[in-house]
């Protein structure tokens, strides 16, 4: 019996030392596997909410986790000088599989807009992903946040980046989100728009704070409207756009040049557009910004 | 039947079942750690991955308690003896039926309460954006019980007829797969993406749909989990559903069951 039992302890011993010798290179065969291999193939949305059954939460959950712990990877590698270009194509796949499973799981959306916009310029499909992610996830600004950002950073559609600030706001309740909104739709002509949406938050602002700096804001788009309407007035009369705010002043089209109540100096673009060099903030101006090269 | 329920207990913690849920009970300690690798949700994966814990668990119970209980009584030949009493097979089958019920009950309740001590701890370090929802996350718990209560239903069921472990071990996944998908494809059936099929194809996906057991109005993970409000018309719904689904199931498995012929 006690021959027996040293037997078993010495194959057992075996058994685990042979374990120690393979265990190591199999993990940098793992390691070395292609991209492609470590994401996996997916099978279709179909059988994946087929073979999900009730646990669809864990599956999205880990195919997220899946996708974040191979980007790291790749980045890691990317840091000790090895070259591999990550599966973003796959990746993109995998996210989209995810958010189908449980739409609900802002890791798929946020670190969908990680890569999509920036490393693969898929701006669209990252907006559409995200607009999909707000019929679910109705309490959250961060989606409409971040469609705004990459209409107004990627896309230059500032009438857009306007209308999903005004949404972000409308549920974060942040300053930053109403000061965003309001200046993309001044941005994008949209003046009285804005004035409109400030006037109405100002009134509703509990903040103190908040409030003056809304209403500062409100009197510097004040401001642009009046500028504007003379450079309207000034283009149906002399069919050409001013050249500056001198010349509109000079021509009787407005008494002064008004005062930017962010210090900076209101100046009329090439397109016409108003624009000042406070960018419509209380930041330090820089020289070249002050010499007129900075548009809002 | 209290004897027969009293007897399936005490079978059920004799066969160290309890071992394997406390070992299981050990893996909601890594959660808290594996959680913390979400980027921006990290209670909510706390609470998907002590949900679906549960879930699993009770789907093993389901199939191995379920799907073996009864048929081994049989094959041991243990009912023979059971059934000289002065008591009738259906009223067998009941008691072990119900005696498998609440194990999977208390198991249900034994596990929601470790979960909820991990979902605690994950959101004392990660405070979420929104509350947990207590209430809701032992609704979730006790309707997802509910739900594998239906499934050993369907085990016995299977039992009362089987003269192997195939039929209920096999027959039981299919009907979690199946119960599970039957709400999907009822919809898919009804979508506009369907204009083109027809009318009779129609009809007999409805007719499957309302004869299979709909597993989706059991499931309020994401209820749980994302703060979703919950319709109390639903959950009296489904739980009018459950009592009635689960009396004809186990009516269905009685009588098979007084007819059987037992060698």
């Amino acid at each position: 019996m006690g021959g027996n039992t040293k037997r078993h302890t010495a194959v057992l011993c075996f058994c685990c030392l042979l374990y120690a010798l393979i265990i190591g290179p199999l993990s940098t065969v793992m390691g070395s596997k292609p991209s492609a291999e470590k994401l996996g193939a997916l099978p279709t949305i179909a059988t994946l909410k087929f073979i999900s059954a009730d646990q669809k939460l864990l599956i999205g959950s880990s195919l997220v986790m899946r996708v974040i712990t191979y980007f790291g990877g790749v980045v890691e590698m990317s840091k000790n000088n090895i070259d591999v270009s990550p599966d973003f194509l796959m990746m993109s796949r995998t996210i989209h599989a995810a958010v189908k499973l449980d739409p609900y799981n802002i890791d798929s959306y946020y670190f969908a807009q990680s890569f999509l916009p920036w490393e693969v310029g898929q701006v669209d499909v990252a907006n559409s992903l995200l607009i999909e992610g707000m019929r679910y996830r109705t309490w959250d600004w961060y989606l409409p946040f971040f469609v705004a950002f990459n209409n107004s950073y990627f896309k230059h559609d500032f009438k857009s980046a306007a209308f999903y600030y005004q949404k972000a706001a409308e549920l974060s309740g942040q300053e930053l989100h109403i000061s965003l909104a309001g200046r993309f739709m001044q941005e994008s002509g949209q003046t009285d728009h804005a004035i409109a949406y400030l006037t109405l938050m100002a009134k509703g602002a509990r903040n103190p704070l908040a409030q003056k700096n809304y209403e500062t804001r409100l009197a510097a788009f004040k401001q642009v409207r009046l500028i504007e309407k003379a450079t309207e007035r000034f283009t149906t009369k002399y069919s050409r756009v001013a050249v500056s705010l001198d010349e509109l002043v000079r021509l009787g089209f407005l008494e002064t040049v008004p005062t930017d109540p962010y210090g900076g100096t209101f100046f009329l673009q090439s397109d016409g557009k108003v624009g000042t060099t406070s960018k419509f903030s209380f930041k330090k101006m820089t020289g070249k910004e002050q010499q007129g090269g900075a548009t809002p | 039947m209290l004897n027969h329920f009293a007897i399936t207990l005490k079978s059920i913690i004799r066969d160290r079942i309890f071992h394997g849920i406390i070992f299981s009970a050990l893996i909601f300690l890594l959660i808290p750690s594996v959680a913390s690798l979400s980027m921006r949700q990290v209670t909510e994966l706390a609470m998907t991955l002590s949900l679906s814990l549960i879930s699993f668990v009770l789907l093993l119970l389901s199939l191995f308690l379920g799907g073996t209980h009864l048929w081994r009584d049989i094959e041991r030949r243990y009912t023979y003896s059971v059934l000289s009493w002065p008591t009738s097979r259906s009223v067998f089958l009941v008691g072990k039926f119900t005696g498998t019920a609440v194990f999977i009950f208390s198991v249900a309740l034994l596990l929601g309460i470790v979960a909820s001590l991990t979902v605690l701890i994950t959101s004392g370090l990660y405070p979420p954006e929104r509350p947990v929802v207590w209430d809701v996350f032992f609704l979730a718990i006790i309707l997802d019980a509910c739900k594998y209560i239906l499934l050993v239903a369907f085990a016995f069921l299977f039992s009362s007829v089987a003269t192997s472990f195939f039929l209920p071990i096999f027959g039981t996944i299919c009907i979690y797969f199946v119960g599970n998908a039957s709400q999907q494809v009822y919809d898919y059936v009804q979508s506009p993406a369907t204009v083109g099929i027809s009318s009779v194809t129609r009809t007999a996906a409805t007719f499957v749909y309302y004869l299979l057991p709909n597993f989706s109005a059991f499931d309020l993970k994401v209820n749980a989990v994302y703060h979703i409000p919950v319709h109390g018309i639903g959950i009296m719904l489904t739980s009018a559903y459950f009592v009635t689904y689960l009396s004809i199931v186990i009516a269905l498995a009685a009588l098979l069951f007084e007819k059987r012929e037992i060698q």
